[in-house]
């Protein structure tokens, strides 16, 4: 179906190099790949959103030019999105022929009759005049998925369908997935838990660095090999990253935080762990797995969650302003919606966050002295354009996250929690923060990193945790432990 | 130290004189003088006389506190609409108690009807959720019917007149004050004008406070010792200027009121950042109605009566005036005295058709149509200023183009 797909983004980056994949009709293919291997750049590609650089693209024995999502639509070629928008005041009926067109009038009796066949096909039934935004996240999922068989696609492109669900939830989507080749529609299965890979699809198609690097039948296929195609040549990678030395770090001191018994409802299920002063903890899972769900608990920005957290010792009461007067920071996943007030320049948005430090009695702030601040913190993050006056808006990515970390460089902050420190920014900038990261702790700072990437991972962390489900599953020491071995157990296949 | 301050804002120099910064001030200098030139066209006594001046700036004052207030509240992202009945229900309230146990209760009376009012808004809006449009619309039904009850629908008279006691001794000591202050102000712009540059070069760094200071500080003592008569305002609008420049000086110059504007700029990333964001939305919520409290009182003192119906649909000319002002109503930027330029844009209109004797029935429609103009004017002003500055990010080399987010989503100027 796809032969030598290229794409390169304007931006000279390069997501799919040469892809080739052939889904054969009725069967369900799975997609499988690290994020930034091209997956979404791939899904895009096949359902019309981006045009291939180049490359062809053959449908049912055709090459085609797809046109915008409408047109690979009306050829059969339906997607399911990871997060469908689906309307939530409107009934499952409604939701499911949204975009149905024909008929002038809305004829109830013929579209419940079409939805009852849906029904059968996935082997799945929900109240249609119910209203969507009362039912449970699965339930919604399973709307979404009727809602692309409802224009009777040849092909269903699922991505990540499960994500965000429960273990019970899953096997619903499951069984569907199962039902559908009866009724001639073939899937494309996009996920991160290989055991769902393994039991679900019939072939497998994995993606690193915009290649395929393994394209097999399922039945062939051993549990270590997928995960050595998913990340590549994992020993190699780990020496080569990790040239600081995170032995260096060991003689950790005594424990400066502590967490004992971390519990919000479903998002962090009984966590406990502690960080030594100089130490950094590694948080390793897959997305929805619940790591950046602990970090927020921890920093109290989770109302919900209950638990004791220390500092030094000393209890912090559960709200972000206390913690940060006791020294906690947290740098958050999502630097635009998260991390930065818009319209504000480099050095107001540093200074935010100790502000008292930086103003005359703790009241009235000082330029000068918080412009002081903010130049060292541009200089020692080497942050570009390399002055302070810079509205963030304006911005790249990794200096955008280099600024969310310049308001934690100050004499109060003793542990750092890092959600995604060096996620969507480039390789110099990851370096700087890698960097800065160990000059923190040579420092006496504790660190708790949660980052995707578990290469990188095992080079900044002393001790890694593995997390799933919101619980912590296993811990490692970063230098006894491989790649190959956290991605198995945070995609519960216990190896 | 040297590379900061070479890098300073005042490098910015004048740019907040630009017509994008100020261009509220600049219109209402073009309604002033447009009703110069039509009053005198026609014979009559011109427009900037002393008495009409003092006459906008008097019927400015109320709804300028009440502005200053809900400028501070836009900025943290929140708005109310039960100002205006709050405002009644307080001068009843404060009337009548100070009728039965004299006016230090009655104060208090009145400041508490205000204040409960807030924190029951700010309550519902940030600890309950609800939205802030549907509290503050249900609130304005609801204090008004109370209004109702508590007046027996009928005007309340104040039975001693000590309410105007406190305005004529503020008077007599005017001139003087607004002197002194205007000399402050020149001082303190030249302290600053000359205090910013650097030993090694030479000559003023202006910037525009310190030109405004100056500008401002030479116009109060010129106009203090030329027309004695223009300063001798009345109490509510000496209590009003004196809340504006607090009020400015404090989201100017103070912690707090950088975290007002972080809180309405991202609430999430002021959060993240330690900053109690609940604590800062509901006390807006709190100190606009306070000074609702306290315009009630004023408005009960400067009748000495207060109807039924006094202060009602006053929410209306007063967002309006902060919309003029172009304060956002999605939080994070706004001006206090800019939003009572606003106030004064309006009085000034209303002003106009009176002393042109074209009577109320323009007036509206007029009003209606400078709002509707000014907020076209800011949101078109902000989307060509945020294509200018959302340059393309230079990207290198990486495989994860969905990573990088775009930050700009900044609505900073945006309005309505």
């Amino acid at each position: 179906m796809l032969d030598g797909v290229t794409k390169v983004f304007p931006n000279g980056t390069r997501a799919l190099r040469g892809v080739d994949l052939a889904v054969s009709a009725g069967t369900v293919h799975g997609l499988v790949g690290a994020n930034g291997a091209g997956k979404s750049t791939l899904i895009k590609i096949m359902s019309g959103a981006l045009p291939p650089t180049a490359g062809r693209i053959a449908w049912r024995g055709r090459e085609t030019r797809w046109h915008g999502p409408g047109m690979a639509l009306q050829a059969g070629i339906a997607t399911v999105h990871q997060h469908s928008p689906l309307v939530p005041t409107l009934s499952v009926l409604e939701n499911v022929f949204l975009s149905s067109r024909g008929a002038w009038m809305w004829k109830a009796a013929g579209k419940t009759a079409e939805l009852n066949r849906l029904f059968d096909a996935v082997g799945y039934a929900l109240p249609a005049d119910q209203l969507v935004g009362d039912l449970s996240i699965g339930d919604r999922q399973m709307v979404s998925i009727l809602q692309a068989l409802s224009q009777n696609p040849a092909l269903l492109i699922l991505d990540e369908p499960t994500a965000s669900l429960s273990v019970s939830e899953r096997e619903v989507v499951h069984a569907a997935v199962r039902n559908l080749p009866q009724s001639g529609t073939s899937v494309i299965y996009v996920s991160h838990l290989l055991d769902e890979i393994m039991s679900l699809t019939e072939v497998v198609t994995i993606l690193r660095d915009g290649r395929v690097t393994l394209d097999e039948p399922t039945a062939e296929l051993s549990k270590d090999r997928l995960i050595s195609a998913i990340v590549g040549k994992p020993l190699l990678r780990t020496e080569q990253s990790g040239q600081g030395q995170p032995a260096a770090n060991v003689q950790a001191g005594p424990p400066l935080l502590e967490v004992t018994g971390l519990n919000s409802p479903g998002r962090v299920a009984g966590v406990s762990f502690t960080v030594a002063a100089g130490e950094v903890v590694g948080l390793a899972g897959l997305l929805g797995s619940g790591r950046s769900e602990i970090l927020h608990a921890v920093f109290g920005s989770d109302a919900a969650a209950r638990g004791m957290v220390r500092v030094g010792g000393n209890p912090v009461r559960r709200s972000p302003a206390r913690a940060v007067r006791a020294g906690l920071a947290l740098v958050p996943e999502d630097r635009a919606k998260q991390g930065l007030i818009p319209g504000w320049e480099v050095w107001r948005n540093i200074t935010l966050a100790a502000l008292p430090e930086d103003s005359w009695r703790g009241m009235f702030p000082r330029q000068a002295a918080e412009l002081r601040r903010a130049q060292s913190a541009v200089e020692s993050l080497s942050i570009n354009p390399p002055t302070p006056m810079t509205v963030v808006d304006q911005l790249s990515g990794g200096n955008a996250q280099k600024t969310v970390f310049g308001k934690w460089l100050y004499g109060g902050v003793k542990v750092l929690l890092l959600d995604e420190p060096t996620a969507g920014i480039d390789v110099g900038a990851k370096r700087d923060i890698q960097l800065l990261i160990r000059q923190l702790t040579r420092n006496g700072n504790a660190v708790v990193v949660v980052d995707s990437e578990f290469g990188e991972l095992l080079a900044i962390a002393d001790r890694v945790l593995v997390v799933r489900q919101g619980r912590v599953i296993a811990e490692r020491d970063a230098r006894r432990t491989s790649e190959m071995e956290l991605v198995a157990l945070a995609s519960g296949l216990s190896a | 130290m040297a590379p900061v301050s070479s890098r300073h804002p005042a490098r910015a120099g004048l740019s907040a004189f630009r017509l994008q910064r100020a261009g509220v001030v600049y219109a209402l200098i073009i309604v002033v003088l447009v009703f110069q030139a039509l009053t005198l066209s026609k014979g009559l006594p011109g427009f900037l006389s002393v008495t009409n001046v003092r006459n906008i700036i008097d019927q400015s004052a109320l709804d300028g506190i009440l502005v200053v207030s809900m400028t501070v509240l836009l900025i943290t992202g929140n708005f109310d609409l039960s100002v205006g009945a709050t405002a009644g229900l307080a001068g009843a309230t404060g009337l009548i108690v100070a009728n039965s146990h004299g006016i230090l209760l009655g104060t208090l009376a009145a400041l508490g009807v205000g204040v409960g009012v807030g924190v029951i808004n700010g309550v519902l809006v940030q600890v309950v959720g609800v939205n802030a449009f549907i509290v503050t619309l249900g609130m304005l039904t609801a204090v008004q019917g109370l209004l109702l009850i508590v007046t027996s629908a009928k005007t309340i008279l104040a039975t001693s007149g000590q309410f105007g006691s406190i305005g004529t001794t503020l008077q007599r000591f005017s001139p003087p004050v607004v002197i002194i202050v205007g000399a402050l102000l020149l001082v303190y712009a030249v302290a600053r004008a000359t205090g910013r540059t650097s030993p090694r070069r030479s000559g003023l760094s202006l910037d525009g406070t310190s030109v405004s200071a100056g500008v401002m500080g030479i116009l109060l003592v010129a106009g203090a010792l030329a027309l004695p008569d223009l300063t001798t305002e009345t109490t509510e609008s000496w209590i009003m200027l004196a809340y504006m420049v607090l009020a400015s000086l404090v989201l100017r110059f103070t912690v707090v009121g950088r975290r007002v504007y972080a809180v309405g700029g991202n609430g999430e990333a002021a959060r993240l950042s330690g900053i109690n964001v609940g604590r800062y939305k509901i006390g807006a919520f709190i100190l606009t109605g306070a000074s609702a409290g306290l315009v009630g009182l004023m408005y009960a003192g400067k009748f000495g009566a207060v109807e039924p119906t006094a202060l009602i649909n006053e929410e209306l000319p007063v967002l309006a005036a902060a919309i003029l002002g172009g304060t956002s109503l999605f939080g994070g930027s706004g001006y206090v005295l800019k939003s009572v330029v606003g106030v004064l844009i309006l009085a000034s209109l209303t002003e106009g058709f009176n002393v042109l004797n074209l009577g109320a029935n323009y007036q509206y429609l007029v009003q209606g149509i400078v709002i509707i103009a000014a907020a076209a004017v800011y949101t078109v002003a902000g989307q060509r200023r945020r294509a200018a500055t959302t340059a393309p990010e230079p990207s290198r080399g990486q495989t994860q183009p969905d990573g990088e987010l775009p930050a700009a989503k900044a609505t900073d100027e945006q309005v309505v």
